[in-house]
């Protein structure tokens, strides 16, 4: 039985190995996303079309609307139009690992952006370095309100690596100082505005001391500042947000908060990057296992720059 | 001789059963798009991709037998999505969490879905609530308590022949899901042509007081159907949960939006009494070939969404229409 297994792991490793190194030419890319309703996502589905065009490599995108059924189905689609490489972002956090089977079985290379699915890696993983950058968009805030007050945290979906590691990097943060308190959090399913604004709006319903609140994505950052406006305490409040979404950058260019400091992802840089991989991994390059393209802490002083051009 | 007519006798009502009854014009279609998609793409026109698209259409078609047998009494059933994600959700935590052997969570688990449905079948008979707010208020409890088992989080960790049957094609064919979906659909098919309460599904749905006064058990068989409809979303709950290998309680969002309109597009009235599930499992084959189709031309995500609403309105204007000409 042990020889068997270990036979099987040995061809399995051999067909890992070899399965990219056969198609060498990457003429077709599949990209699945999880929601192109969110900007982030968006932007980088135009990094990855716009580099890819220069190279003349199709892209085919399909969009998961956020649902994981649909998004197995639809790189079976995928895999169907015999793409040579699949750069994926799984939508959602559990039914991440079978996206990467389909594509393992095909032999071609599989490139992950933003999210990795546990226990299924592929041959790269590309995605900020979402501890870090929240740690430094969370003590930015509380270094604003002079390291105290109550603060409250707008998460993204629950268990995703990015809602995870944000988290990570701003609790970092808020246990460093001992003045904050963390007094309010909730989990939103879509990253959205209107989460944003419905879920901040009853935080300071329930706790109308809180002067600090991260927003775990852009959307829910400017969600979350509508509500302070509406509530009538944009001085008192300063949030948060993460993504650098070009809505964003444009509100953060104006000035005036509530919503003073993100975190902008280079994405256009991570569909370069993705492309570049795919291409690297067919052609039985070795590529990283993990690239970080950076996420620069953003600020009126800042997003100006970041408007005219995107990271 | 006698052996001849004896045949003869056999055969016609099998093919009786597959007659589509009113659903000729989406039949049409269906050859249609297939014959496009077969000369506008490569890729669409194998064995292999048709598989494809069975697997892609196991949960759509599992729960609308469910949702075309409610709308022929003239109900509405808004709650398959959320049932559907508590079925999983119970699933997962009874065989993952709580360590219980398949074969105890799969049958609590659709015993938890099939609850759903019987007390939104007693809210529309004994509490008169119209079906469309009784079931609304099933989709806000049950996604609310698929939330509540694991706080929103998901479950991962099943064993692994779980998600194998719904890989492996078994004879180079059928995953273990499809065929499950296939007896669904041959278990319909035979119920409501053969048997008595199949039958009188349809009277229920052309005029409950006449189907009651006629002495059938219009209140008990209303539950039934609620039930079955509810008990079918919670199977197809199963199923996608061997497909993805996980399970998370937002699974299923509006999928009971789907689900109707395979049932509408299929040639089932919303108003009851005419229609069957013949027609929905063409309806169900239109909106998967469609997905699968759109998908394998590389349209933008943003005008499938466009193309899908399109062909709903003129499967349903086509079926209209041909009723009026009459």
């Amino acid at each position: 039985m042990k020889t068997t297994l270990k036979a099987l792991l040995a061809t399995a490793v051999l067909a890992a190995t070899t399965g990219p190194a056969l198609a060498e030419d990457v003429k077709k890319i599949g990209l699945a996303v999880p929601n192109l309703q969110a900007d982030f996502f968006n932007q980088i589905k135009l990094g990855v079309e716009g580099y890819a065009g220069s190279k003349g490599i199709e892209v085919i995108v399909v969009d998961a609307k956020n649902d994981t059924a649909t998004q197995v189905s639809q790189v079976q689609d995928l895999m169907t139009q015999g793409i040579d490489a699949f750069i994926y972002i799984p939508a959602g956090a559990a039914a991440a690992a079978v996206p990467t089977r389909l594509a393992r079985a095909e032999g071609i290379p599989v490139i992950n952006v933003d999210r990795t699915p546990e226990g299924a890696p592929g041959d790269t993983f590309i995605a900020g370095e979402s501890v870090e950058s929240a740690y430094a968009v969370c003590d930015h805030i509380i270094r604003l309100k002079g390291g105290e007050g109550k603060m409250a945290i707008i998460h993204g979906q629950k268990g995703t690596t990015p809602e995870v590691d944000r988290f990570k990097g701003c609790k970092r943060a808020i246990d460093e100082n001992p003045g904050v308190e963390l007094v309010a959090q909730q989990w939103s399913q879509q990253w959205s505005p209107d989460e944003g604004f419905s879920i901040a709006q009853n935080m300071l319903q329930a706790h109308p001391e809180i002067t600090l609140i991260f927003g775990q994505a852009d959307g829910l950052a400017m969600g979350a500042a509508k509500a302070v406006e509406v509530a009538g305490i944009s001085g008192e409040v300063i949030i948060g947000g993460y993504d650098g979404d070009v809505a964003a950058l444009e509100y953060l260019s104006e000035c005036k908060g509530p919503f003073w400091v993100t975190a902008t992802q280079s994405t256009q840089r991570m569909g370069v990057l993705a492309v570049d991989s795919a291409i690297a991994v067919a052609a039985g390059k070795k590529v990283p296992e993990r690239q970080i393209p950076d996420a620069v802490l953003t600020t009126c002083a800042n997003s100006p720059k970041f408007v005219a051009k995107h990271p | 001789m006698s052996a001849m007519t004896d045949k003869g006798t056999q055969k016609r009502p099998l093919v009786e059963m597959f007659s589509l009854r009113g659903a000729t014009g989406p039949l049409i279609g269906l050859l249609l798009l297939c014959l496009f998609l077969t000369f506008a793409t490569d890729s669409f026109f194998s064995i292999r991709n048709f598989l494809n698209v069975l697997d892609q259409i196991t949960v759509l078609g599992i729960m609308a037998v469910g949702m075309t047998f409610v709308i022929l009494i003239g109900g509405i059933d808004l709650a398959v999505g959320s049932v559907m994600a508590l079925s999983m959700m119970v699933l997962g935590y009874l065989n993952v969490e709580a360590g219980l052997p398949m074969s105890v969570a799969i049958p609590l688990a659709l015993a938890a879905a099939a609850m759903n449905g019987v007390i939104a079948g007693v809210l529309v008979t004994q509490f008169n609530v119209p079906a469309f707010i009784a079931t609304l208020a099933m989709m806000s409890i049950a996604r609310g308590l698929a939330n509540m088992i694991t706080n929103g989080s998901q479950i991962i960790g099943f064993p692994p022949w779980f998600n194998l049957a719904a890989i492996i094609r078994y004879g180079g064919y059928l995953t273990m899901t499809v065929a499950v979906m296939l007896i669904v659909f041959l278990l319909a098919l035979l119920y409501q042509r053969y048997r008595h309460s199949g039958r009188t599904l349809y009277a229920i749905g052309g005029n409950p007081e006449v189907a009651r006064l006629a002495g059938i058990n219009v209140k008990r068989t209303t539950v039934m159907v609620y039930m079955m409809c509810s008990l079918l979303a919670g199977l197809a709950g199963i199923l996608l949960a061997a497909r993805l290998d996980s399970v998370q309680p937002s699974s299923g969002v509006a999928y009971e939006l789907d689900a109707i309109a395979a049932v509408v597009i299929g040639g089932t009235s919303l108003s009851g009494g005419t229609g069957g599930v013949g027609g929905t499992i063409i309806g169900v084959l239109i909106i998967g070939v469609l997905r699968n189709g759109l998908n394998l031309l590389g349209v933008s995500p943003f005008l499938q969404q466009v193309i899908i609403g399109t062909v709903i309105v003129l499967a349903v204007a086509a079926e209209t229409l041909k009723h009026r000409s009459k």
